[in-house]
C-alpha cells in the first residue's frame, strides 16, 4: 500500500508540509462538524429518538446528560476528526514511524463499527425484550418474565459477538456455543410445538375445503354433536351434554361423519 | 358560600365506595388512599384493582352509570345497600359530575350481564354494536335499513333457520371487527333474512329465515316482525340478537326472549 503521507512528505519541504498538516486539521474540524450534524439529521429523521425511548441504555446515558442520537453522531465526528490528527500528523513527521501507531488508523474504522454494534446490540436487545413483555402483559404468571429476559440476553451475546469479531478476538468457542443454543432452542420448540404445529396444519385445510361448516351435525372420535366453531387449532361440537374441543389433527386422522 | 360546601359535604359522607367514570392519575392515586375505588372506563390505563370495562361509549351519563354499578354488582366490587359517589365527566373532557347513588337502586337490566355473561366473547358483541350503530348511523345509500344480527350459539341457531336463497359467506372466513367488514354488511343488510355470527365472531351465514316458537315471547307492543323473531330466537338458543330498526332507527339488543338495551345511533 502507497503511503499517501510518505508521496506528500518527499513532494514538499518540510514547512510546507507543516502548513498541509494544520490544513488536514482544519479540514477534518469541519468534515468531523458536518459528519456531526448529518448524523444527527439522519438519525433524528429516521425517527431513532422515538424508537430508543424508554430502553435501559437511553436511561443509563440520560444519567450522564447524553442521549443515544448524541452518543452516534459524536461518536462518527470523533471518528473523523481522530483520523485527521494521525493525518496531520503523519504528514507533519512529528510522529515517529511506530509500528503501532502506523497500524492504529487502520484499526480504528472496526474498532468504530465495534462500538456501534455494542450500542445497537444494546439498544435492540431492551427494545424486543419491552416489546415481549408488551405481548406477554396479559398473562398473569410471574415465570413468563423470563422470555423477554431470554431474548434480550441472547442479542447482546450475538452483539457482543460481533463486536470482538470486529477487534479480532478469537472468538470461535463463543460461536459454537451460540450454534448450541439456537440449535437447542430450535429442537426443543419444535418437539413443545409438535402438537400445535399439526393442529394448525390440519385446520388450515379444514378452514380452506370446510367438509363440514357449523351448524351442522357431525360425529368425530364417537363424540357427536353439533358444529359451533371451527377455529385453526381445534374444532367445537356441542352437544346436549357438553361441548366437545377437539384438536384439528384428531379430526383429520378420524376422519368424520356427517349427519343429514 | 358554606352552603355549597355542605350539600359537597352530604354527598361524600358516610361512603362505602367511590366509582370513577374517568380515571385521570393523579385523582385515582389520591382517592385509592382512603376509599374503595371503582373504576369504569373502555380501557383499563391504571391497572386498577377494581375494574369495569365499557363496551360501548353510553352517551347518556345515566346509561354509563347504570352498566357501571350493574358490573360493579356483578363482580362484587359493591354491594347491594352500598352508598357510593360516582364521579365523570358529561361534558367536555375534565371531571365536572358529582352523583350519589345506592348500588341498588336500579332494576337490574342485565345490560352488564348481556355483554360479559353471554355464550359469544366480549369483544365480538361489541363489535356487532358497533357496527349496528354505524349501519344506522348512515343508513343504505341514505335510506334507513333494518338489519338483524344473531350472536353465539351459531350451531343451534343455524339449525332452527333456513336459507333464503345462497349463502354469500359461505367457504369466506371474515370476522365482525374486519375492516371490510362493515362494508360487506351494509351491502348484504338490503338482503332480507338474519346475520348469523359465531361464538369467536366468524360470520357464518346471511339470509337466514329464523323459525324459532315464538311463544311466550314477551317483547313490547309495536316492534315489527324482526324483533318478534330476534326475542324469539334468544329464548330457544342460547344466543343474543342485535336489532336495527328500519322504522325507528333504534338499535336494540335481546337475550333469553327480553329486550335488554335500547342505544340510539344518532347519539354516538
Amino acid at each position: 500500500m502507497v503511503d499517501p503521507a510518505a508521496i506528500i512528505r518527499t513532494m514538499l519541504s518540510e514547512e510546507t508540509a507543516v502548513t498541509v498538516a494544520i490544513a488536514v486539521l482544519f479540514i477534518g474540524a469541519v468534515a468531523g462538524y458536518l459528519v456531526w450534524r448529518t448524523t444527527r439529521n439522519l438519525l433524528v429523521q429516521l425517527d431513532v429518538p422515538g424508537a430508543v425511548e424508554g430502553t435501559a441504555f437511553e436511561r443509563t446515558i440520560q444519567n450522564f446528560g447524553l442521549s443515544t442520537v448524541g452518543l452516534f453522531s459524536q461518536m462518527a465526528a470523533l471518528f473523523v476528526y481522530v483520523l485527521a490528527v494521525f493525518i496531520a500528523l503523519q504528514v507533519a513527521q512529528i510522529m515517529n514511524a511506530d509500528l503501532f501507531w502506523q497500524r492504529f488508523p487502520q484499526y480504528l474504522p472496526q474498532l468504530f463499527i465495534a462500538a456501534v454494534v455494542v450500542i445497537v446490540g444494546l439498544v435492540i436487545g431492551d427494545k424486543v425484550s419491552l416489546a415481549i413483555s408488551e405481548r406477554l402483559k396479559s398473562v398473569k404468571l410471574p415465570e413468563v418474565t423470563l422470555l423477554p429476559k431470554l431474548a434480550k440476553y441472547s442479542i447482546f451475546y450475538v452483539a457482543a459477538l460481533i463486536a470482538l469479531g470486529q477487534l479480532g478476538v478469537a472468538t470461535m468457542a463463543l460461536i459454537v456455543l451460540l450454534a448450541a443454543y439456537a440449535f437447542g432452542l430450535l429442537f426443543l420448540s419444535a418437539l413443545a410445538f409438535k402438537d400445535l404445529l399439526t393442529a394448525a396444519a390440519a385446520g388450515t385445510y379444514l378452514l380452506l375445503t370446510e367438509p363440514y361448516s357449523i351448524g351442522d351435525e357431525v360425529e368425530i372420535d364417537d363424540r357427536r354433536g353439533v358444529v359451533q366453531e371451527i377455529d385453526v387449532f381445534v374444532t367445537h361440537v356441542e352437544s346436549d351434554e357438553a361441548e366437545f374441543i377437539i384438536p384439528n389433527q384428531r379430526v383429520v386422522r378420524s376422519g368424520i361423519t356427517r349427519f343429514r | 358560600m358554606s352552603h355549597i360546601e355542605d350539600v359537597l359535604d352530604s354527598l361524600a359522607s358516610d361512603l362505602d365506595g367511590v366509582v370513577l367514570f374517568s380515571p385521570e392519575a393523579d385523582l385515582y392515586e389520591q382517592l385509592t388512599d382512603d376509599h374503595e375505588v371503582v373504576v369504569i372506563s373502555a380501557e383499563d390505563e391504571r391497572d386498577a384493582e377494581r375494574f369495569v370495562e365499557l363496551p360501548v361509549e353510553f352517551s347518556e351519563l345515566s346509561d354509563r352509570v347504570r352498566f357501571g354499578i350493574e358490573g360493579a354488582l356483578a363482580q362484587e366490587f359493591l354491594g347491594e345497600n352500598d352508598q357510593v359517589l360516582c364521579l365523570a365527566t358529561t361534558y367536555g373532557d375534565s371531571l365536572d359530575t358529582a352523583m350519589r347513588v345506592r348500588a341498588g337502586e336500579f332494576t337490574e337490566t342485565g345490560v352488564y350481564d348481556l355483554f360479559v355473561n353471554s355464550r359469544a366473547e366480549p369483544g365480538v358483541i361489541r363489535n356487532v354494536v358497533d357496527v349496528a350503530v354505524e349501519l344506522g348511523k348512515k343508513g343504505q345509500k341514505g335510506k334507513p335499513v333494518g338489519a338483524l344480527f344473531v350472536v353465539g350459539d351459531a350451531g343451534k341457531v343455524m339449525n332452527k333457520s333456513r336459507p333464503l336463497s345462497y349463502n354469500p359467506f359461505e367457504k369466506s372466513h371474515v370476522h365482525v371487527g374486519d375492516p371490510i367488514v362493515n362494508v360487506m354488511l351494509k351491502e348484504f343488510s338490503r338482503l332480507d333474512g338474519a346475520f348469523v355470527i359465531s361464538d369467536g365472531g366468524k360470520i357464518v351465514s346471511a339470509y337466514r329465515y329464523l323459525e324459532p316458537s315464538a311463544e311466550g315471547v314477551d317483547i313490547p307492543k309495536g316492534l315489527g316482525a324482526r324483533h318478534m323473531a330476534a326475542g324469539a330466537i334468544t329464548r330457544d338458543t342460547n344466543a343474543i340478537a342485535i336489532v336495527l330498526s328500519e322504522s325507528d332507527g333504534l338499535v336494540r339488543a335481546f337475550k333469553r326472549g327480553e329486550l335488554i338495551l335500547e342505544l340510539d345511533p344518532e347519539e354516538y
